[in-house]
C-alpha cells in the first residue's frame, strides 16, 4: 500500500487504538493503523494488570465511567467470538477496620445507587469463605462479582487482526515524527514513509502528547506513572482465585492481588510518577512496597516462587479524566488521558470515536459482510493444539513442546511467525504464544525459540 | 497406548545411566523420554571440560560425556523418543506416563516403574527479584547462553557481566570469552567466592576479570539492551557499563512433573523423598540426578541414574521393601539444608554390583569447625572428623551403617567443636 489517500489515520497500536481501528474496518472507509514500536503493545497495554473492570469505582457521571461500562458489556458479548478468555472471577474491596469498613460500606451503597446492582457488602464469614488464606482480622468487603480477567495483549492483537483482516492496513516501526496539513489532508512522517489521511485519531498514550505536539497541539502533557508488579507461580493460585483490592484512600485505589488469566498470581500495581516515561524499571523500593503490601494482606503469597517482575506506565495526563478532544475543523481526533481503565474501555472508547465520526466527519455505510477473527485462546484451562491427538497427528510440530513450562509447541510458533501481523522479535512471540513466560524465563528454550525465531521457517 | 518395562524421563547423565544400568540387567523395553531436540541433558551445551569424572574416571567435556553415556545404551533394548514431552504421571489403575511428541504423538506409555531424572535449572532473573530496566536483549542465564553457543547463535555485544560464583559462573566465563563477550566483572551476594578459591584466583589475575564480593545487583540500565549494571558493593554503588548481564547458578530441581505427580516432596532439597534405593514414595517410581537437589556434579548424577537402575531391577524381580514409608525419615538438623535420601527403608538387602549411595548433604552456612554425627537411637553410630564445612561442598556422611540396624529414630546432627 502507498503511503497517499487514507481516510483515516490512527496513530498507535495501544488495546484503544487496535480497538479504535477495528471500528473504522466496519465501515466503508480507507483505514491505517500505524504503530511507533516494532510490535503492538508495547508500551501501557502491555505491563498492567489486565482486569476487566466494571467500572462501578469510575467517577459517576464521568465519560470514563460510561465508556468502561459500556466497554464491559461489549468485551463480554464479542471477546469470546475473538476467541479472547474471559473469567469472572469477582473483586473483593477488604476493610481491615472500621474506618475501612464505612468506606467500602459507603462505595457499595454508591455503587448500587448508580445500577452496579451486584455488587455487595460482605461480613468475615464470605470473606474467608473465598479467600481462607487472606490475613486474619477483614471485618467487611465489597464483592464484585462481575470483575473480571483477561489477556491484554491478545485482546489488542485480536483487535488489530480482526481489523486487517477487514481491510485496514498497519505499519509498525512508524513513529510520527511530523504532521502538516496539504490540501485538505494530514500528512504524517514516519521512518517508514509519509502517511497521508484525511482524518487523524491520535491514540498515542504514553507518547499522546508528542503526536499532539507534531502537529501543534499542546492541550496537555502526558505525567507517565509507573506500576511495578510481581508474578508468582502457578501454584499460587491456590491462595486465591479472586481479585484482593485494599481499602481505597483518598490518593489511590492500592495494589492488588490478582489471579492472571494465563494461571499465576500478580502483585502490584505501585503508583510512582516518573518524568522518563521510558523508565520502566523495577526499583529495590518498589519491590519492597509489594512484598510490605503482600505480607499484610495475603501472607503466604510471599513464599510462592516468582517468575517474573515487570513496570507499566499508566499513560495519565495532567488531569484525572479521559482527554477524547475532537477538532473536527481541523480533522484531528485526540483520544488520550486513557490512565487505567483503557483495556476495558477500549470498546466503549471506539464506538464513541466512531459516533463521533460519523456522520460528523464521513457519511459513511456500515459494511454488511465481515472476515471473522479469532486468536488462539492463551487461558491457562484453555485446550491446546498438543492436546488434541488428531491434530498433532495430522501435523506433527505441534506435538513438539519447545517451551516447557508454558507447554507451548513448534507449531503454534511457527503459526505466529506466520500471522498477518507476525512476530518479529522475540517480546512480540512471547506475548502471542507465551514461550519463556514460564518459571524458567527461557533457560531451557530461550536459545531454541532465538533460532526459531532467526530462521522464521519453524 | 503403549507399554514398557521401564520409562525414564529425561536423558541428562542420570537417566541415560539408569537406562544402561537396566539393559545391562536385561531389562527391556526401556523407553526414554527427552524434550529436548538432542540427548544428553544439560552437559550437552557443555563445550569445557570436567564431566562424569566420578562416573567414567575421565575427563570429558559435557558433550563427550554425554556421548559416551548414549553410546553405551543397546539399542536393542533402549528406545529414545527425542522432542518428547512427558505430561503427566499416572498411576491408576496401573503406572503410565502421557507423553506428546512429533512421532509419537500424544499418547500413554505403561511401564511396571518409571525412573525421573528431569534435572535442575538456574533460577532467572525474576526469581532472583533483581531490579532494573527489563531490556529485550542482553540478560541470560548460564543455561541459555551455553545453548546460545551449541547452536551456533550469535550474541550480541562485547562486555558482560557475570552474576555469581558457583563453578558454574567460572565455566560461563570461558563460553562467554568464546562468544566475544570479554567478562568486566563477577557479582557475588556472599562474603567469599562460592566455587573453588583457585578459579578465583584464575580469573582475578589470568583473565583479569574483578570479582566484588558482599555485592548485589542494584539496577540494570537500558532500554532495548543492557547499557550498564549498578552494583551495591561495600564501597559504595558502582556503575559498570556493559551489555550483557549473566545470572548464573542458582539451581533448583526441575520439579513440576514430580510435584504435579503428587510425589512427597522435600521442601528442603526441592525434590521428591527417596530412600537409599532412589524410591520415592510411589510405588515403582524413582528419582536420580539433580532432580534430587541442587546440585551435584553429573558424574555423581550419573551415579545416581545408574544405582536406580539397579534398583529398578531388584524392584522388578521381587522382595523389596514397597517404598519410602512412615516412620523411616531421618532427622536432620536445621544446621543442614539438605540430605538425600530423606529415608532409609530397613530391611532391603544392599544393591548387588550397584554404586555405592552417596548421600547429598549440605550445611546452610558456612562451619568454621564441625563434625557431623550419624544418631541410632541415641547413640552416634558414625562420626565423621572434625573439619570446615562449606555451604556449597558435599559434606560427608556415612548411611550405609544403618543397613544393619532397625532402630526407631534416626538423625544428622551437627557438632561444632
Amino acid at each position: 500500500m502507498t503511503a497517499s489517500g487514507y481516510d483515516v489515520a490512527i496513530v498507535g497500536a495501544g488495546v484503544v487504538g487496535c480497538a479504535v481501528a477495528r471500528e473504522f474496518s466496519r465501515y466503508h472507509l480507507k483505514a491505517i493503523l500505524i504503530e511507533a514500536n516494532s510490535d503492538l503493545c508495547e508500551e501501557s497495554s502491555k505491563g498492567n494488570t489486565a482486569t476487566l473492570a466494571t467500572g462501578n469505582d469510575t467517577p459517576a457521571g464521568s465519560l470514563e465511567r460510561r465508556l468502561v461500562v459500556r466497554g464491559h458489556q461489549r468485551y463480554l458479548a464479542e471477546g469470546p467470538g475473538l476467541g479472547l478468555p474471559i473469567r469472572l472471577v469477582g473483586a473483593l474491596t477488604v476493610a481491615f477496620t472500621e474506618d475501612e469498613a464505612a468506606i467500602v460500606a459507603e462505595e457499595v451503597r454508591a455503587a448500587r445507587a448508580e445500577g452496579f446492582g451486584d455488587v455487595e457488602l460482605v461480613g468475615a464469614q464470605h470473606i474467608y469463605a473465598r479467600v481462607p488464606a487472606l490475613a486474619a482480622g477483614a471485618v467487611a468487603a465489597s464483592w464484585a462479582p462481575t470483575e473480571g480477567i483477561v489477556d491484554g495483549f491478545s485482546t489488542a492483537f485480536a483487535f488489530a487482526l480482526d481489523a486487517v483482516e477487514n481491510g485496514v492496513d498497519y505499519r509498525a516501526s512508524s513513529p510520527v515524527t511530523a504532521a502538516r496539513r496539504r490540501e485538505g489532508s494530514w500528512i504524517l512522517s514516519t521512518p517508514t514513509g509519509e502517511v497521508q489521511a484525511r482524518l487523524v485519531v491520535n491514540c498515542g498514550g504514553l507518547r499522546a502528547d508528542s503526536v499532539e505536539a507534531a502537529a501543534g497541539y499542546r492541550d496537555f502533557v502526558v505525567k507517565p506513572r509507573r506500576g511495578q508488579y510481581i508474578v508468582y507461580d502457578k501454584s499460587a493460585q491456590r491462595l486465591v482465585g479472586t481479585i484482593l483490592r485494599p481499602t481505597p484512600t483518598p490518593t489511590t485505589r492500592g495494589i492488588y492481588i490478582a489471579p492472571s488469566i494465563f494461571g499465576n498470581v500478580l502483585l502490584g500495581p505501585t503508583a510512582e510518577e516518573i518524568e522518563d516515561r521510558n523508565d520502566r524499571r523495577v526499583t529495590p523500593a518498589g519491590l519492597a512496597e509489594l512484598q510490605a503490601f503482600g505480607r499484610r494482606m495475603l501472607p503466604a503469597l510471599l513464599a510462592e516462587p516468582v517468575v517474573a517482575l515487570y513496570a507499566g506506565m499508566r499513560p495519565a495526563t495532567d488531569r484525572p479524566e479521559y482527554r477524547i478532544i475532537p477538532r473536527f475543523a481541523e480533522d484531528w481526533l485526540t483520544v488520550a488521558g486513557i490512565r487505567s481503565t483503557g483495556l476495558t474501555g477500549s470498546l466503549g472508547i471506539a464506538e464513541h470515536v466512531l459516533d463521533l465520526v460519523v456522520p460528523e466527519v464521513f457519511k459513511a455505510a456500515r459494511k454488511h459482510a465481515l472476515n471473522p477473527v479469532s486468536v488462539p485462546s492463551l487461558d491457562a484451562g484453555a485446550p491446546r493444539p498438543w492436546q488434541d491427538a488428531a491434530r498433532v497427528a495430522a501435523d506433527p510440530a505441534y506435538g513438539e513442546i519447545v517451551c516447557h513450562c508454558e507447554r507451548v509447541s513448534r507449531g503454534e510458533i511457527r503459526d505466529v511467525l506466520a500471522s498477518p501481523i507476525p512476530a518479529r522479535s522475540i517480546k512480540a512471540l512471547r506475548r502471542r504464544t507465551r514461550v519463556m513466560m514460564g518459571r524458567c524465563q527461557g533457560f531451557f528454550c530461550g536459545a531454541r525459540v532465538e533460532a526459531l525465531l532467526r530462521d522464521r521457517d519453524a | 497406548m503403549k507399554e514398557a518395562a521401564v520409562i525414564v524421563i529425561g536423558s541428562g547423565p542420570a537417566g541415560l545411566a539408569a537406562a544402561d544400568a537396566l539393559s545391562r540387567r536385561g531389562i527391556a523395553p526401556i523407553v526414554v523420554i527427552e524434550r529436548d531436540d538432542g540427548p544428553g541433558g544439560l552437559p550437552r551445551y557443555c563445550g569445557h571440560l570436567g564431566f562424569g569424572w566420578e562416573y567414567t574416571r575421565r575427563l570429558d567435556s559435557g558433550r563427550q560425556f554425554a556421548r559416551r553415556l548414549l553410546a553405551r545404551l543397546d539399542p536393542a533394548r533402549v528406545t529414545l523418543f527425542t522432542r518428547t514431552s512427558a505430561l503427566s504421571i499416572v498411576r491408576m489403575p496401573s503406572l503410565r506416563v502421557e507423553v506428546v511428541g512429533p512421532e509419537i504423538g500424544l499418547t500413554g506409555i505403561g511401564a511396571k516403574a518409571i525412573i525421573l531424572a528431569t534435572g535442575a535449572r538456574e533460577q532467572s532473573r525474576a526469581a532472583r527479584l533483581l531490579p532494573g530496566q527489563r531490556p529485550a536483549s542482553g540478560v541470560f542465564t548460564t543455561g541459555m547462553l551455553q545453548q546460545y553457543e551449541t547452536r551456533g547463535l550469535a550474541v550480541p555485544g562485547q562486555r558482560a557481566v557475570i552474576l555469581g560464583t558457583e563453578h558454574v559462573s567460572f565455566s560461563v566465563l570461558l563460553t562467554a570469552r568464546r562468544l566475544g563477550l570479554g567478562v568486566v566483572a563477577m557479582v557475588e551476594p556472599g562474603s567469599r567466592i562460592a566455587s573453588f578459591p583457585a578459579a578465583g584466583l584464575a580469573a582475578q589475575w589470568l583473565a583479569r576479570v574483578p570479582i566484588f564480593t558482599d555485592s548485589t545487583v542494584e539496577d540494570i540500565e537500558g532500554f532495548d539492551s543492557v547499557e550498564a549494571v549498578v552494583l551495591r558493593t561495600p564501597s559504595g554503588v558502582r556503575r559498570i557499563a556493559c551489555d550483557g548481564l549473566i545470572v548464573t547458578g542458582g539451581f533448583v530441581p526441575d520439579a513440576q512433573l514430580a510435584t504435579e505427580a503428587g510425589l512427597a516432596m522435600d521442601e528442603r532439597s526441592g525434590g521428591p523423598v527417596i530412600d537409599q534405593d532412589m524410591h520415592t514414595d510411589h510405588p515403582g517410581v524413582f528419582a536420580a540426578g539433580n532432580l534430587l537437589r541442587p546440585i551435584e556434579s553429573s558424574g555423581i548424577a550419573a551415579l545416581e541414574g545408574a544405582r536406580a537402575g539397579a534398583a529398578v531391577a531388584a524392584y522388578l524381580a521381587g522382595g523389596r521393601p514397597d517404598a519410602v514409608g512412615p516412620g523411616r525419615a531421618i532427622a536432620l538438623d536445621d544446621a543442614f539444608r539438605y540430605l538425600v535420601p530423606q529415608h532409609w527403608s530397613w530391611g532391603a538387602p544392599p544393591l548387588v554390583d550397584a554404586p555405592a549411595l552417596r548421600p547429598s548433604l549440605r550445611v546452610r552456612a558456612d562451619e568454621r569447625q564441625a563434625r557431623v554425627v550419624l544418631r541410632v537411637d541415641g547413640r552416634a553410630l558414625w562420626t565423621s572428623s572434625p573439619r570446615a564445612l562449606l555451604r556449597e561442598r558435599r559434606v560427608r556422611v556415612n548411611l550405609s551403617a544403618l543397613s544393619s540396624v532397625e532402630p526407631v529414630d534416626v538423625r544428622v546432627e551437627l557438632e561444632r567443636v
